[in-house]
């Protein structure tokens, strides 16, 4: 069966004629050819298609796609700014080596960015607790919490 | 009882998991079979994609007129997790999905004399509730550790009621706060204590028509405290291998046991209470003598069992270390 | 020592950015017009005869376009043995087995189809256990061999035997000895990102795949040994790598679904591709194989190692890949970590109907260090010798030659034990027990290639623009560990220029030149070395040119940020050029000319011999891991409270991409000790899922600490040596004999779980109060 829905996708209000027993993982990537949000798992176990909804991270995969009506989605395609730019937390992967194959980087950001949303000063273990829902099996996580971590300490220029 | 067959001879019980959340009704889940499924696992992977119809009701009478109209193959889904993963699975599969997330006033923490849960409350909402942090910890170590954040934000402890796992995390926590559920079928509401809630795996003592609302759970009454024990191979993203409660109410000594309320989750077919063990606390200060008799009776009363996660010599053991522990940590909570 | 304006930098990684926006293509991402989507049909018996299989109703399902069976393809032999194929005719002998593949327009219609194919099977008993497997009257696996010859033995024609020395005399020699046996399980390599392929043909028959592999240049050779199996003689097989989400030498191999993507696309005329999910991954992607380890060890009165014997079993599961080779670097370790004179090693691979096994991170080397170096620890207690003097009296030296002819020549293992014994504060934490323990243990690696194929060579080619921007086209794969990086890093800084100008470009098998593979920690040192060759090629031709415009010998020249200047004269602008400008000029000037050049870089390595000695590896890498843990005496709960991670990296050519190789490779360690493990009943994977298979999450902190040692080694690229797999080696081991010095107890079969811990104390208490009332 399919339906229209309508809601915000990374600022923009879209609409799409969606087969309703979709997720909004499948919807984003076949529909929207968002392939920066990943299929990993596509059973809320590893975390690679982590958005943000309403603000708050959520796995896309387990998300059917009429919740999303009327809602405010942000995926990695988002993060950045019209000219380009980056949001701190990806410039920060980048700078502290968080990014191996980088499959699971879209979703650990998504994360990293929904946790500093809601806490701008979090604690090692608040951010390791943030981003326990995203597997990686390149990094050990080390740089990627120094990663987020630099985000949150005033920038030394 | 096919369920809890099939899940551990033959697979990995993956209905375990901490954040499926199924039905919000008495259905027990039909498994579909094809001729090729042997073990069922990963035999057709994750894409399958039967088509189903969605539903979006705006109220709980309209939801109970849908599941009335849809016959036995309409599931109702509250954060919609586990629906979706056994349906992808091939576990499940429904004609169509009935969500409760857009029906109003489903999802609140509010203390008037008792705490009051709204069904589609997340764990993510109870976690970051001031209220459970500050007056129920038993409940905010249960669910600060089930799934991840993002699942957090999307499973709701209705679903994981009503998903009854043996291993669901907030169920024994509720167990030792003496929680009643309130359900609502076309007749109207009933209110259900969670200790009869249970009745096996997967199974539950609710009505295929009816629909769990809220939760009302003991008043908070100090000298109290709580605590939960969720014992798992690693430190996120699992399930518990065993779930310790244990809920103390003490007298104005602040060291006689007043009432005692222990709940254990994957030590036996369903969530459960101690009552034996209850007893021996009440009206007694917690000493070594008392703390094994109260572990021993404790595993008296459990049937641990033997799975692929964990063996039930080690669960039995660990329900004495874990008993004696958090009856000491519920105490320090209770006199901090 | 020189101040490098590249090397040694923490460079991040060229391709991070890509990374973090989501831009970057990964087969999942990866769409073509006209493409059709294959599915796979397993088996649902671990061993039995194929009686019939009906696809009718599966081919007239609307949307399907092809399907095949092994009764309808042309007979194809392919993996390390030529044992298996891509579709199964006759038998099934895991439940990996492929026995039918769909085409069709959309995946849900291929899976649809798949439903729908009828086989009627007849069951065989199964043999799960390689030992039962090598007894008399065991079902055998394969009734015939690859060239059609009856089978006797489920043991495979692949005997590893070394004999280093004399073991009587080494024996003689031992005044302590200690022998026992430990078993290592299987564990999957977990990455991220899921296998999958698009196979496409052209009007003439030439092949593209759309690739993940990490061995390119070995995979075209494979794929086109089918395509002449499949009668396209003298076709080509182009390969065109994505972006790869992990390897771990997961993509060493050529796999049967991709194989099964050429057949569906030569079948249906248009691209196919086949992705897998996530429970196919961890049921049908072969993980690194399980072992049974028996070791003894002897030593002196003065705890110098005498002798080493060691015999291995390895279950290589119902068919062979080039994973079965792994015994060939078990032998690193046994032969050559630390100084061992007589040494004795034998392995044997036998077929079971498990799920076959491949190359993992370390390839062998983690499960026989888990058993060295455990061993090692309770020689060390029976000599009464503290672990850490035990491993110093024995280490190994630069300069020696070890009883497998290995020239070991820059060797930092001393330093690496010495400053990990430091973190932990060794003399006042060992041996308190209580609960607390430290443990150490080493590691030796191939750090300079291994020639485990007849060439371990790179090739490369470099070409200047007219901007000063240089491409550099190289064989290497790029799996996540940084090698495209470190390349641009090398490249500018002999070219003088910055990283941000040299433009990697690479893999495609139709321009890029020839290399092995990213496996064996090689890539950087092979791909750099190849490198600074080809630059130094490059760096002659512009400086020749230059003279002309300088007026200075080309030798009297270099080239620093962009510009050429005269040595003696560096800051005298009238003597300066832009590159890019003399590169304007040459190109434009009559009989213009553009700058380029080649490099074949093949490590001065040898292939072993058929005693199985020669040196493997031009340098060699070592390590030592020392961790600290709290072990909870009444549940077994292990938690590490330090973990110090020491490597001899020759010199560390970008730290923060080196650091980022020691973090991932001692997590995925700590891992494989203490949590992760496929559980296989009847040959089946039960756990197929990321809930089930414990791979460490960020919450179970490792508090990993990278302690570099540069011993800058003359045949590594600016000294460096390889450095992938080494950090993942010793971490089992370590684990084990700190779990040892807190509790008492030794589990010597990985993983460590918290029941095998509190069973073994159990034990260990009931054996105290026998003896107790024995003596009373």
């Amino acid at each position: 069966m399919k339906k229209e829905i309508f809601f915000t996708l990374n600022g923009k209000l879209v609409n799409a004629e969606v087969d309703v027993s979709r997720t909004l993982l499948d919807v984003l990537r076949e529909q929207f050819e968002l392939t920066g949000t990943k299929e990993g798992c596509g059973v809320g176990e590893c975390g690679a298609c982590t958005v943000l909804i309403n603000g708050l991270s959520i796995n896309s995969c387990l998300m059917p796609i009429l919740e999303v009506e009327s809602a405010d989605v942000v995926t990695v395609e988002g993060l950045a700014d019209e000219q380009g730019r980056l949001d701190p937390v990806q410039e920060a992967f980048i700078q502290h080596g968080a990014v191996q194959c980088g499959f699971c980087t879209p979703g650990m950001v998504m994360s990293a960015k929904a946790l500093l949303m809601e806490n701008p000063h979090p604690t090692e273990d608040q951010i390791r607790a943030g981003i326990a829902g995203n597997l990686c099996r390149c990094t050990g996580y080390i740089q990627i919490v120094e990663a987020i971590k630099a985000v949150t300490e005033p920038t030394r220029d | 009882m096919v369920i809890y067959l099939n899940l551990t001879r033959q697979r990995m019980p993956l209905t375990d998991s901490p954040w499926l959340l199924v039905t919000f009704t008495g259905h027990s889940l039909k498994t579909t079979s094809t001729k090729q499924r042997v073990t069922g696992n990963a035999k057709k992977g994750y894409r399958t994609m039967k088509r189903y119809d969605y539903f979006k009701p705006t109220s709980v009478e309209e939801a109970l007129d849908l599941l009335a109209g849809a016959g036995d193959r309409a599931v109702l889904i509250a954060g919609g997790t586990d629906v979706l993963v056994k349906r992808k699975l091939g576990q499940i599969d429904p004609a169509a999905l009935i969500s409760l997330k857009n029906i109003p006033d489903m999802s609140y923490v509010k203390e008037n004399g008792m705490l009051t849960i709204g069904a589609m409350t997340t764990h993510r909402q109870l976690e970051t509730s001031s209220l459970v942090q500050s007056r129920y910890p038993i409940l905010h170590d249960a669910v600060k550790n089930i799934g991840s954040v993002q699942i957090r934000n999307t499973a709701t402890i209705g679903g994981n009621i009503v998903n009854a796992a043996p291993s669901a995390d907030t169920a024994s926590p509720l167990l030792a706060l003496e929680a009643v559920a309130r359900v609502r079928g076309a007749q109207g509401s009933r209110d259900i204590p969670l200790t009869e809630f249970f009745v096996g795996p997967g199974q539950t003592i609710m009505q295929p028509n009816e629909i769990l609302t809220e939760f009302f759970l003991t008043k908070y009454t100090p000298p109290c405290g709580g605590a939960y024990y969720k014992l798992s191979r690693r430190a996120a993203m699992d399930l518990p291998l065993l779930g310790v409660a244990v809920q103390l109410y003490l007298e104005p000594d602040k060291q006689t046991i007043k009432k005692a309320r222990l709940a254990y989750g994957v030590a036996g077919p369903t969530p459960r209470r101690a009552f034996a063990a209850e007893a021996l606390l009440e009206g007694r200060t917690v000493t070594p003598e008392v703390l094994d008799g109260v572990a021993q009776a404790v595993c008296q009363g459990t049937s641990c069992r033997n799975s692929l996660r964990a063996s039930a010599w080690y669960r039995e053991e660990m329900i004495t270390v874990f008993t004696k522990r958090m009856i000491k940590l519920a105490m320090e909570r209770a006199t901090a | 020592m020189t101040e490098f304006a590249n090397v040694g930098r923490r460079i991040p990684k060229v391709d991070a950015r890509e990374k973090v926006t989501g831009r970057a293509s990964y087969i999942n991402d990866l769409k073509l017009p006209g493409m059709l989507y294959g599915k796979i049909l397993y088996s649902k018996y671990p061993h039995a005869r194929i009686k019939h299989i009906d696809i009718s109703k599966a081919e007239s399902l609307p949307g399907v376009r092809a399907v095949l069976t092994g009764y309808n393809i042309p007979e194809i032999r392919v993996g390390f043995m030529k044992d298996n194929t891509p579709l199964k005719k006759g038998k099934v002998r895991n439940w990996k087995d492929e026995v039918a593949a769909v085409a069709a327009i959309d995946p849900d219609i291929a899976e649809a189809a798949l439903d729908l194919i009828e086989v009627e099977y007849e069951e065989l008993p199964g043999v799960f256990d390689p030992v039962e497997a090598m007894q008399d009257g065991a079902p055998l696996i394969h009734e015939f061999d690859p060239k059609g010859r009856p089978a006797t033995s489920n043991i495979l024609k692949l005997p590893w035997n070394l004999q280093c020395g004399d073991m009587e005399t080494g024996k003689a020699a031992a005044a302590y000895t200690v022998s026992d046996q430990y078993r290592v399980t299987w564990v999957a390599h977990c990455c991220m990102g899921l296998s999958g392929c698009i196979a496409q043909f052209d009007l003439n028959n030439n092949l593209t795949m759309y690739s993940i592999t990490q061995i390119p240049f070995l995979a075209q050779n494979d794929f086109n040994s089918a395509l002449a199996a499949m009668g396209l003689k003298g076709k080509n097989t182009r390969i065109i790598n994505t972006v790869i989400g992990g390897g771990f030498g997961s993509k060493l191999d050529t796999h049967i679904y991709e194989y099964i993507a050429i057949l569906l696309s030569f079948k249906t005329r248009k691209p196919v591709k086949i992705m897998f999910t996530r429970a196919e991954e961890f049921q049908y992607q072969p993980p690194r194989q399980p072992a049974i380890i028996d070791v003894t060890q002897g030593c002196d009165k003065n705890g110098k190692l005498t002798f080493r014997e060691v015999a291995m079993l390895l279950d290589n599961g119902a068919y062979t890949s080039w994973g079965a080779t792994t015994p060939s670097v078990m032998m690193v370790p046994i032969s050559s970590l630390y100084r061992v004179p007589n040494i004795s090693y034998t392995a044997k691979s036998v077929y079971t109907n498990n799920i076959y096994s491949q190359a993992m991170r370390g390839y062998g080397n983690p499960q026989a260090t888990f058993a060295l170096e455990c061993n090692l620890d309770q020689l060390a207690e029976q000599a009464g010798i503290d672990p850490l003097d035990f491993r110093m009296r024995n280490v190994n030296q630069p300069g020696e030659i070890t009883p497998q002819n290995f020239k070991i020549t820059t060797c930092g293992l001393k330093e690496c034990l010495e400053k990990v014994a430091d973190g932990l504060d060794w003399t006042h934490s060992q041996g308190r027990g209580q609960g607390r323990g430290v443990g150490i243990a080493s590691l030796i690696h191939v750090g300079g290639g291994a020639r485990v194929y007849k060439s371990d060579g790179h090739g490369m080619i470099m070409k200047l623009d007219d901007f000063g921007k240089i491409s550099v086209i190289t064989g290497a794969v790029e799996i996540g560990q940084g090698s495209e990086t470190v390349l641009a890093q090398v490249t500018a800084e002999v070219l003088g220029l910055r990283t941000e100008d040299v433009n990697v470009i690479k893999g495609d098998t139709d321009i890029c030149p020839w290399d092995v593979g990213t496996h064996a920690s090689r890539q950087t040192f092979v791909s750099c070395n190849a490198a600074i060759n080809t630059a130094a090629k490059i760096k002659q031709q512009i400086l020749e040119l230059a003279s002309r415009h300088l007026g200075a010998a080309p030798n009297e020249l270099d080239i620093k940020n962009r510009m050429i200047f005269v040595t003696s004269d560096p800051d005298n602008p009238e003597r300066q050029m832009e590159l890019d400008k003399l590169l304007r000029k040459v190109h434009y000037s009559r009989q213009g000319r553009m700058i380029m050049a080649e490099y074949f870089y093949d490590p001065p390595n040898e292939m072993l011999d058929r005693e199985f000695k020669g040196n493997l590896s031009c340098c060699y890498a070592y390590g030592a891991t020392g961790v600290e843990v709290e072990v909870d005496k009444e549940t077994g709960q292990v938690k590490i409270l330090q973990y110090y991670a020491a490597h001899d990296v020759g010199r560390a050519l970008n730290p923060m991409l080196l650091e980022g190789q020691i973090y991932g490779a001692a997590v995925m360690g700590t891992g494989y000790a203490l949590s992760e493990q496929l559980i296989v009943k009847n040959g089946r994977v039960m756990n197929d899922n990321f809930l089930d298979y414990k791979m460490l999450t960020a919450m179970d902190y490792i508090p990993v600490k990278p302690i570099i040692v540069e011993p800058v080694d003359s045949v590594g690229p600016f000294g460096a040596k390889g450095v992938g797999e080494p950090g993942c080696v010793p971490s089992a081991p370590a684990i084990a004999n700190a779990i040892y010095d807190a509790v008492g107890v030794r589990i010597k079969d990985l993983p460590i779980t918290n029941e095998k811990i509190l069973t073994a104390l159990k034990a260990k208490a009931d054996k105290g109060e026998k003896s107790l009332s024995e003596s009373g």
